[in-house]
């Protein structure tokens, strides 16, 4: 239950960050959100990720929630890593093909 | 030498991570595979059913000890692990002089009866590789292993350094774009799994301490027993008395340490002068738990209580302690065990990209019809013949394993040869064939071969999927389930290459994302 709560929130966490990036936010978004949104959003992703640390190191214990914590955010990571550069295979999928 | 920081990093990075770069992929595969080291071995010991030692089977042990190793030197009791894999080992020297012979029997974990089990060194064999290579003396190979390890730490600081734009484009993987994907491969699977890594190769220096540093021993003590003498508590000298007294039950002794290490149960138990009054039992602690271990524990042969209160280690030896069990992961529960087997992937795909990236970034500065260098035609084949090559001769060991007749003389020690006879035909069919059809060859042969695993499993045992299914094995299940993911892979990974056209849009991403796996 811990591990699936600070997956999410790693995973939450990572996609804030990435989509804080004015590059994704035209992909994704299909516009580029103000400078002072981008700002907000890295502030809130970082929070997360922090967050999910947190959580790990005060159930698991600080030694054991730390080696689980870092695993479970390179597995965030890849995951937010692998929908973005499936984007387009995504999209067909759901759908939603442009041109 | 080179004009800037930068640029001079970067000559360092591309040369101390392509000079050992085949043996680190070797290591970081092998070690991967490492973290399901007990769970591999159970697969490998069919006949074995349980894991965990029960007080029946400590009972039979006492009993069969007292009936067989009377009269003997010593005693040795080697416990499972903690996950399985192995029997209840019990094995007794005679005294010199005696005529007796060394005796050793495998009995059931759970119901203490002798059990023939196929002779296999099981997923142990593929953890001692990737320290202590094969074929070559340990100490050669803890040399070479550290060399490549503390060039492998160079390469990661300064790929930090290279790669300045790591962060900047920190979930940038695109597709389809030749050298530039292949460097974004490189990049995400070095930057997301960057605490592990940096973890690991410590670690992994860490644990190969007095290999590196002999001279930490040689400076301070006149010679490597008088350290661990100095290091670890040694036994109280008792000397032998010629009065019997019947040796304690194992399973008092395993209490008593559970006791004295907080849960952790002995991995080994070695009793001196068994049957004497001044017997001594040895209890070494089981690696379980993310701390330093419990001090050797020494207890009284007869009475089964400790001789001495327990010294705790110093400082420094229970922090060598720790890194050691961090790097091992023999702590983790089942979910950071697959998490440490991920990022053990993502590693071996950070090598494997890195290596082929120094190939595809040459080729492409080459003309079209130009002859390639010698030097980029051994890296192009060993490329091939180690990634590609190296899972499959692991699927061919896990053949061995259920091919090799039973009754074959040294029968563990054949299954490793199949391992490297496979492995060496792959390198020289890499070195004989067109580099584009021998990738293709070696990954459908490969992918042929994983899928065949849980097939020939089926035929030879009476633990195939089907039958594990229906008695709900979730280990056997899933290790067959794994096999035929990994094949279906390598053949996806055939199909892409034996598909691919280099000169049009160049997609050459999938070839090896999934060889580590």
């Amino acid at each position: 239950m811990t591990d699936l709560a600070v997956f999410v929130i790693a995973l939450t966490g990572f996609a804030l960050l990435f989509l804080a990036k004015p590059r994704h936010q035209q992909d994704w978004l299909n516009a580029r959100l103000s400078s002072a949104a981008g700002r907000g959003l890295r502030l809130a992703g970082a929070a997360l990720i922090v967050a999910s640390f947190v959580i790990d190191g005060l159930v698991l214990g600080w030694g054991y929630g730390s080696v689980c914590w870092f695993g479970w955010l390179t597995l965030a990571a890849i995951l937010v890593v692998a929908l973005n550069s499936n984007r387009a295979r995504l999209l067909r999928w759901v759908g939603r093909d442009r041109p | 030498m080179k004009d800037s920081f930068r640029q001079s990093m970067a000559w360092l990075h591309t040369w101390c991570g392509l000079l050992p770069g085949w043996l680190l992929f070797v290591i970081f595969l092998f070690g991967t595979t490492a973290y399901f080291q007990q769970e591999i071995s159970r697969w490998m010991r069919p006949e074995l059913h349980s894991a965990q030692v029960s007080d029946v089977a400590l009972d039979a042990a006492d009993r069969l000890l007292a009936a067989k190793g009377g009269n003997a030197a010593s005693w040795r009791i080697s416990l499972p692990p903690p996950r399985g894999g192995d029997a209840l080992t019990v094995s007794w020297r005679p005294r010199e002089g005696s005529g007796a012979e060394v005796g050793e029997v495998a009995l059931d974990p759970a119901t203490g009866r002798q059990i023939a089990m196929r002779d296999t060194l099981g997923g142990w064999f593929l953890y001692r590789f990737h320290f202590d290579l094969h074929y070559i003396p340990w100490y050669v190979a803890r040399v070479i292993v550290s060399i490549a390890a503390l060039a492998m730490l160079v390469a990661l600081v300064s790929g930090i350094v290279t790669h300045k734009k790591i962060f900047a484009d920190f979930f940038m993987l695109r597709w389809g774009k030749g050298q530039r994907s292949w460097l974004d491969a490189h990049n995400v699977t070095g930057v997301l799994a960057l605490p592990f890594h940096l973890m690991i190769t410590y670690t992994g220096l860490v644990s190969l301490l007095f290999t590196l540093m002999p001279w930490v021993i040689s400076a301070n003590f006149p010679n490597e027993d008088a350290f661990y003498e100095a290091a670890y508590a040694a036994p109280p000298p008792r000397e032998r008395t010629g009065t019997t007294a019947p040796v304690a039950p194992l399973r008092g002794m395993v209490r008593e340490a559970e006791a004295a290490w907080q849960g952790a149960r002995p991995n080994s138990i070695s009793i001196v002068n068994p049957g004497d009054r001044a017997a001594i039992a040895t209890l070494f602690p089981e690696r379980t738990r993310l701390a330093a271990n419990g001090p050797t524990l020494y207890l009284d042969g007869t009475t089964g209580k400790p001789l001495q209160p327990p010294q705790t280690a110093g400082g420094a030896l229970r922090t060598q302690d720790v890194m050691i069990v961090l790097h091992t992961g023999l702590f983790a529960e089942p979910v950071p065990r697959w998490l440490y087997f991920a990022s053990g992937a993502a590693g071996t795909v950070m090598i494997a990209t890195g290596l082929v990236l120094w190939t595809v970034k040459r080729r492409a500065r080459m003309l079209p019809d130009a002859r390639p260098s010698f030097g980029f035609r051994l890296v192009e084949r060993l490329n091939i013949g180690v990634i590609a090559g190296t899972p499959a001769a692991i699927a061919v060991y896990f053949l061995a394993n259920r091919l090799l007749p039973l009754s074959l003389e040294s029968r563990a020690q054949w299954e490793i040869n199949s391992l490297f006879i496979a492995w060496g035909a792959f390198l020289t069919w890499a070195s004989a064939r067109p580099a584009k059809r021998a990738w293709a060859e070696i990954f459908a042969i490969g992918g042929a071969l994983f899928i065949a695993v849980p097939l020939v499993s089926a035929l030879t045992t009476n633990r195939g999927l089907p039958a594990s299914i229906a008695a709900g094995d979730v280990l056997f299940v899933t290790f067959d389930l794994l096999m035929l993911v990994v094949g279906a892979a390598f053949a996806f990974a055939a199909h892409r290459i034996a598909c691919h056209k280099p000169r049009d849009v160049p997609r050459r991403r999938h070839r090896h994302e999934e060889a580590a796996a």
